[in-house]
């Protein structure tokens, strides 16, 4: 198990005119490849995921501190942002530092974009840029999670990891980010208001489906290390598959057939949110035209519009072996 | 910060180093996943899923019946867990694998006649039957009807998924259903379309032969586990015992894997498949080790005193219309995923047990 506790004074090195406005961003996720159950520290299972970036979508932070214990947040119904940065003050021996914190966001919240976790990491890396602080992704996860009880894996970027996202927690490192995947996103509940993370039952898993995610989390260590988006792509398809029964997707068997009938590599979704993805290979040369193909059944289907994404653009794939 | 990875770990006992089978590529397109003792897998998952439901205390006892293997794993296990062991066998049970069962602290009772209907396997049930009402506090594995059985074997599906990344076909025998069921399953999650292939001999009623005698053991039944879901299988096969005894020879002469006679049966059938599917990806599950058989599966005076010695392996099976079809040699027949009343027109019937 990795940890970084907060609350751990770390140096601080302080300019000579003192903190000054700092600015911070962090970039989306698109829901989970996987979300689970894993073996944690001691072989105790517990809840992971594994994110999929996506960087179309963000926020930006601006923290301009002052003294006074007062943080206020703009807008003011960010206070997960707000009380991030007073665990990371107080954590940090900064308790007589207060200020004004500024978001900026384009993320539609509680679709699954992990909007509130993207908004405390660029929050966190605002202060830690007017602090000189140094906050690495674990310490922003730890805190991300005691500021809104579960939080995404974001911090981490494009490292792909296995985030326990109620403790805050890598549970495995898979020593690279995710291969390059062309991503179609929708709202599978465009009409609806989204999903509370923090309002649904953490899913009762089966003794059955906690054992499922063993060959899932197997077949990952192995895409990522092939940088195979045809096999991430089947470890999302089957983990959005147990998912059904526990926060389901409305037409799922016909997201599946589209899948088939498109040629695209799967089908991933957001666990605890409302998108969904269908995946395709950054490589194939068809792929502009299954594309378009796709978006137009996923509005046929009454999904609305669409939008169109790759990660991790600068990824190789592994020559064969 | 990029963290230290971990390094490689002591093992507690000997069961969790040996749980998990080595990979060996044994062709362009098989993977070999060679056991030390594959039974460790579902014993060990059985014995932990009902200390975590509290129905098996520290100390208690573990009572079953088995000739087999499955009995081997749990007297390692409860050797090492401290768990009094009965195992009702009956004289099939060989005297090396009996003095090894004591050593480990089982209890090894013998049943020594036959019942007068239902044969030995009733009398096993029927004596089991009086262990469990002499000790009230007792557990009951039932391998063969226990969901914790096809369970276990997610473990392995880690590792084979980890290890070879696409899968197409599973190929393995077949006796509880437990391990081609539960592995096929788990499979199936990542790929939909993986094609599994069930081997079984002929007089087993696993898949709708008649029972009878048979002298390829560790595969086939006589009776019908619960944990058979017929629906599993794309595919099976029968196989004589002379030929799955040459092919676990052939598997130690070309591969220099000592393996027991499930193993090469079950190699019999993946090794054809995987030269008919070129592009496909197979793995063959190969149960345990030979060091039970060198007096019989290699030994050539035993095989011709037994008349089932073969010169050669018979190159391909032959394509049967139905399970009746099937032997005397190797047969195959296009289960197709379907039920057991699908394929034989009804349910399968004991004839030998009330």
């Amino acid at each position: 198990m990795i940890e970084d506790s907060p609350v751990l004074p770390a140096p601080v090195h302080r300019r000579v005119s003192g903190p000054q406005q700092g600015h911070g961003a962090a970039t989306a996720h698109h829901g989970e490849i996987l979300q689970g159950m894993f073996a944690g520290p001691e072989g105790h299972p517990r809840r992971g995921l594994v994110t999929l970036p996506c960087a179309i979508f963000g926020s930006q932070a601006a923290f301009d501190p002052a003294p006074g214990a007062v943080v206020a947040v703009e807008p003011g119904w960010k206070h997960k942002a707000r009380l991030a940065v007073e665990l990371a003050l107080a954590s940090r021996d900064l308790a007589g530092w207060g200020g004004r914190l500024t978001i900026r966001s384009n993320i539609p919240p509680q679709w699954g974009f992990g909007s509130s976790t993207c908004d405390i990491t660029a929050a966190l890396r605002a202060l830690a840029d007017a602090f000189q602080l140094d906050l690495p992704p674990a310490t922003i996860a730890a805190i991300a999670v005691r500021a809104e009880m579960a939080s995404d894996s974001i911090m981490f970027e494009d490292r792909a990891v296995l985030f326990a996202q109620r403790d805050g927690v890598v549970l495995e490192e898979f020593g690279g980010p995710l291969p390059a995947l062309d991503v179609v996103g929708f709202n599978t509940d465009p009409a609806g208001a989204g999903v509370d993370t923090l309002n649904i039952a953490p899913a009762a898993y089966s003794y059955r489906e906690v054992e499922a995610f063993r060959p899932l989390i197997g077949l990952l260590r192995r895409a990522i290390y092939a940088q195979d988006p045809r096999l991430v792509a089947r470890v999302a398809s089957a983990s959005a598959r147990i998912n059904q029964r526990h926060l389901p997707k409305p037409q799922f068997e016909r997201l599946e057939q589209l899948v088939e009938s498109t040629g695209a590599l799967g089908l991933q979704v957001a666990h605890s949110g409302t998108i969904a993805g269908i995946v395709f290979d950054p490589a194939d040369g068809d792929g502009k035209r299954k594309i378009r193909r796709a978006q137009a059944l996923i509005a046929e289907l009454g999904f609305g519009s669409s939008w169109h994404f790759r990660t991790n653009e600068r990824g190789e794939r592994r020559p064969d072996e | 910060m990029m963290w230290p990875m971990k390094p490689r770990e002591i093992s507690p006992t000997i069961i969790d180093a040996l749980k998990l089978p080595h990979l060996v590529r044994l062709g362009p397109n098989l993977y070999g996943a060679a056991f030390f003792l594959m039974k460790l897998l579902p014993a060990c998952f059985i014995l932990d899923c009902a200390r975590d439901a509290g129905l098996l205390r520290p100390g208690a006892t573990v009572i079953e019946t088995t000739s087999g293997t499955f009995g081997l794993a749990l007297a390692l296990l409860c050797n090492q867990r401290g768990y009094r062991l009965i195992l009702v066998s009956d004289p099939a049970i060989d005297e090396p694998l009996r003095r090894r069962l004591e050593e480990l602290g089982a209890q090894v009772e013998i049943v020594r006649d036959p019942a007068p209907t239902g044969g030995f396997q009733r009398a096993r049930l029927d004596r089991m039957a009086e262990f469990q009402a002499a000790y009230p506090d007792h557990f009951w594995p039932a391998q063969y009807d226990n969901d914790h059985n096809p369970g276990a074997y997610a473990p392995l599906t880690e590792l084979l998924a980890e290890a070879i990344g696409q899968i197409d076909c599973l190929v393995g025998t077949v006796g509880s259903g437990g391990s081609m069921c539960g592995t096929s399953s788990y499979l199936r999650l990542l790929f939909p379309h993986l094609h599994a292939v069930g081997v079984d001999t002929h007089g087993s009623v696993l898949f709708g032969q008649p029972d009878r005698k048979r002298l390829l053991r560790g595969l086939g039944n006589s009776l019908m586990p619960r944990n058979v879901d017929h629906a599993a299988f794309d595919e099976v096969h029968w196989v004589a015992a002379s030929e799955g005894f040459l092919a676990t020879r052939e598997l130690h002469r070309r591969h220099a894997l000592y393996m027991g006679a499930t193993s090469g049966t079950a190699y019999l059938v993946a090794r054809w498949w995987a030269q008919q599917h070129p592009d496909a990806s197979v793995v063959v599950l190969l149960p345990d080790e030979g060091y039970r058989y060198q007096e019989t599966v290699y030994n050539d005076a035993w095989l011709r005193a037994n008349d089932i010695w073969l010169s050669e392996l018979p190159p391909a099976p032959r394509l049967v219309e139905h399970p009746r079809q099937a032997g005397p040699d190797w047969s195959r027949f296009l289960w197709g995923r379907r039920s057991y009343e699908q394929v034989l027109g009804g349910p399968w019937r004991s004839g030998a047990l009330p």
